[in-house]
């Protein structure tokens, strides 16, 4: 019986090997493809297929069952052996699962939404390789290996984002998108060297497993609040926390449906996930302040959204939102309420991205086909396109409700369910935590206002450019299977059904059940009834307001030019003041590097190569003047001796004579001095 | 009384005049007859010193040699003058200055 349960755990492990590596081998085979092949779409379509069913297949084996960890010595320094290995738990499952299926989608959707692209190989290339990158990052149980996949997931996104590497706006974002998660990586990086200084191991099961040793080992407490600083950092970058969130707006620049796969299920659930896999580290201090940074995170979000006009940002500043739900669930406890969270918003983010991928796309074609001067991203240029696109227009809707959390959608179920953890948490708690609750339940009435407004601005009224000018053709439609289909997919997905049989009650949820062991207090409370009732109550109060606004023409109760709408519309000056704080002294310092390059270290070598100069003029002179000099000193007395002894040899008998005479007295004379 | 100084001093002043005589004269006769005084100055010296040597006269003999053996040189540089006149038409010692060739 062990043997064969041994069995089928190394054919679990093997099965999930598979599916980590058919991405890879897809992008693989993709690299060596010529870039317009049209083959490459499907290489990665099923290779992620394949990924995906073998995912449910490991799913149906590992939930709620025993795990299945195997590993083996990866390299050995000294007495420290490395293990590598596959670790296939509750929360590495659902992961599996969550991204290879809202992945399968999105590899459909792609291979019409890039068909024009040149370089389509490429573009396979990159996303097979990014969804490798983040399903090895869910299964592998070696920190080491979880940073390098970590980094990969990272780099991935980075030239996706640049993937228009023309846009300079493109290069820019995902300029900014990989420097900000260099800074999260540094943190994560430094929480991994403090935890094997501290543990001495990079297992992942027995940091954080059953026994866990960040629980029994005491850690210097400097040394925890160094490793929880690193995580904070790293969560922030990789889930656009405050206050390194500033990247995922901006990384709009990349494909629509590359937005869809990073805010869906890969990018930014990468943070998520990692709270997950680190959760007993966090002191009850530190998860205060994870919800706090995840409450402010979610308000800020929600408030910027309000007034964006670039469909992508407002989806974007959603995300942001929706993750501070997340990650100030794991700051309140509510573990199970948080992956559920994710799993759910992993559904009807992407269908949000995917219809706003269509509408795009759609008024791309509008413009070009009518010549008009239109952003096709602004919603105050679109509108009545629920007509022309009806399929597109029922998946916003059902995507919509699901962000808003209203009955009978997926978001329901988790939303509310952080909610009234939030509230039960709260409870026996005073100060700002006794606030955080409320900022979520406000912050749930400002998504229904943002939700509501983009969907009427975009979908309802008239198509504003055809109001001014009548004769705009309108040749649009929701496209062929593979836009519907994935679609379709994703819109079954955001609905109750798949998540829980009870389309009101979130207890019940499997996926909750799967993770209620890790939750801290789940008893029954009179929250469960009536918050999820007030919330639904208010945004229905807030889509009838909105739509008096936008469809009813009401007017504002707030002016366009107020403070608080400039403060919205230009994303509460974070990114300026970064700009002002960080961006521009660091520049400032890059040129006054420049600057001394040329002037200080080129100076010096100047004024050494001057001072050469001299000194060689210096000794050309002496060259010329002493050595020299005294060479002609010698041959002018040389010539001055020749010349006076020639004098001798004139010929003259008595000249000779006299000398004789002369040089006899000289002798003499001599003599008698001496 | 007349002493062996007041000779010397009449040889000194002969040699002086002969030499006088070799280095300033234009005419290779006169520079030959300067020779011929700086000779017996020296030979006045050995008739001189002769005195120290009375038993066998030996200063007046080598007098009487280095006599003969002048007669014989001056007749020699006759000749070799005479050959010079021929040659280059003149004895002027400083004119026939081929010696450094």
């Amino acid at each position: 019986m062990q043997d064969f349960l041994t069995h089928i755990d190394t054919l679990t492990t093997k099965f999930a090997l598979t599916a980590v590596l058919l991405p890879l081998l897809a992008a693989i085979v993709n690299y060596v493809l010529p870039a317009k092949s049209k083959i490459t779409g499907w290489i990665s379509t099923l290779a992620i297929l394949g990924s995906a069913v073998l995912c449910a297949f490991i799913f149906a084996k590992v939930w709620n069952q025993h795990e299945v960890h195997q590993q083996q010595l990866w390299f050995s320094i000294g007495d420290t052996k490395v293990y590598a290995g596959i670790l296939l738990n509750n929360l590495s499952v659902l992961m599996l699962v969550l991204v290879s299926l809202v992945a399968l989608p999105v590899h459909i959707y792609s291979t019409a939404y890039m068909k024009e692209d040149a370089r389509y190989g490429r573009y396979f290339t990159y996303l097979s390789f990014f969804c490798f990158s983040m399903l090895a990052l869910v299964v592998t149980d070696n920190l080491v290996l979880f940073y390098a996949f970590w980094e990969l997931v990272g780099f991935s996104s980075y030239l996706l984002i640049g993937f228009w590497f023309t846009k300079p706006k493109a290069i820019l974002a995902n300029k900014k998108a990989f420097i900000m998660n260099r800074i999260g990586d540094i943190g994560l990086l430094t929480a991994i060297i403090t935890l094997f200084v501290s543990c001495h191991t990079f297992d992942i099961t027995q940091l954080f497993g059953a026994n866990a040793l960040v629980k029994t080992i005491a850690i210097p407490t400097n040394w925890q609040y160094l490793a929880c600083a690193g995580l904070f950092l790293a969560v922030a970058a990789k889930s656009a926390q405050f206050p390194l969130h500033t990247w995922l707006p901006d990384a709009m620049e990349g494909p629509t449906s590359i937005s869809a796969l990073i805010h869906a299920a890969t990018m930014v659930a990468a943070g998520v996930f990692l709270l997950g896999r680190f959760y007993p580290f966090f002191t009850p201090d530190e998860l205060t302040i994870l919800a706090i940074i995840g409450t402010f995170t979610a308000f800020m979000a929600a408030t910027i959204a309000l007034t964006q006009n670039d469909l992508k940002r407002i989806l974007a500043y959603s995300t942001i939102s929706q993750l501070g739900f997340m990650v100030a669930a794991m700051g309140i406890g509510a573990y199970s309420s948080s992956l559920f969270h994710l799993a759910t918003h992993a559904f009807f983010k992407c269908l949000l991205f995917l219809v706003a991928g269509i509408v795009i796309h759609e008024m791309q074609h509008i413009k070009e086909e009518n010549n008009l001067e239109i952003d096709p991203q602004n919603i105050q240029t679109m509108g009545g396109l629920r007509k022309k696109l009806p399929l597109t227009f029922i998946a916003a809707v059902i995507g919509g409700f699901a962000l808003i959390g209203f009955p009978l959608t997926s978001g329901y179920l988790s939303k509310d369910s952080i909610l009234v953890r939030s509230f039960e948490w709260a409870e026996d708690r005073n100060g700002i935590e006794k606030l955080l609750p409320l900022v979520l339940f406000l912050t749930s009435w400002l998504t229904a206002f943002y939700v509501a407004r983009m969907v009427y601005k975009v979908f309802f009224g008239e198509f504003k450019p055809a109001i001014s000018n009548p004769k705009i053709n309108l040749h649009i439609s929701d496209g062929g299977w593979q836009y519907k289909l994935p679609l379709i997919l994703l819109a079954i997905g955001s609905l109750f059904p798949l998540f829980s049989y009870n389309p009101l009650a979130s207890e019940n949820a499997w996926l909750v059940k799967g993770f209620s062991s890790a939750d801290t207090a789940n008893e029954l409370s009179i929250y469960q009834t009536y918050i999820p009732v007030l919330v639904n109550l208010g945004v229905v109060l807030v889509l009838y307001w909105a739509y008096t606004i936008y469809i009813g023409q009401r007017r504002l109760p707030i002016s366009a030019t107020a403070f608080l709408v400039r403060f919205s519309y230009n994303e509460w000056y974070i990114d300026r003041s970064y700009q002002r704080i960080i961006v521009k002294p660091v520049l400032a310092l890059s040129r006054f590097a420049c600057w001394i390059d040329p002037n200080i270290i080129d100076g010096f070598l100047h004024l050494l190569s001057k001072i050469t100069l001299a000194f060689a003029k210096v000794t050309e002179w002496l060259d010329k003047n002493i050595v020299d000099g005294f060479l002609h000193l010698l041959a002018a007395l040389v010539l001055g001796i020749g010349n006076f002894a020639r004098r001798f040899q004139n010929g003259k008998v008595q000249y000779y004579l006299f000398s004789m005479l002369a040089i006899i007295l000289a002798i003499f004379i001599f003599k008698i001095l001496i | 009384m007349i002493n062996l100084s007041d000779f010397l001093l009449v040889s000194a002043g002969l040699f002086c005049i002969g030499l006088y005589v070799i280095l300033t004269k234009r005419n290779s006769i006169q520079v030959l007859i300067g020779i011929e005084l700086m000779l017996n100055a020296a030979i006045l010296n050995l008739v001189a010193f002769g005195k120290y040597d009375k038993i066998s006269n030996g200063g007046q003999t080598f007098a009487l040699f280095a006599i003969v053996l002048a007669a014989a040189t001056t007749a020699v540089a006759l000749a070799i003058i005479l050959n010079v006149y021929k040659k280059y038409k003149t004895i002027d010692p400083g004119k026939t200055d081929h010696l450094k060739d």
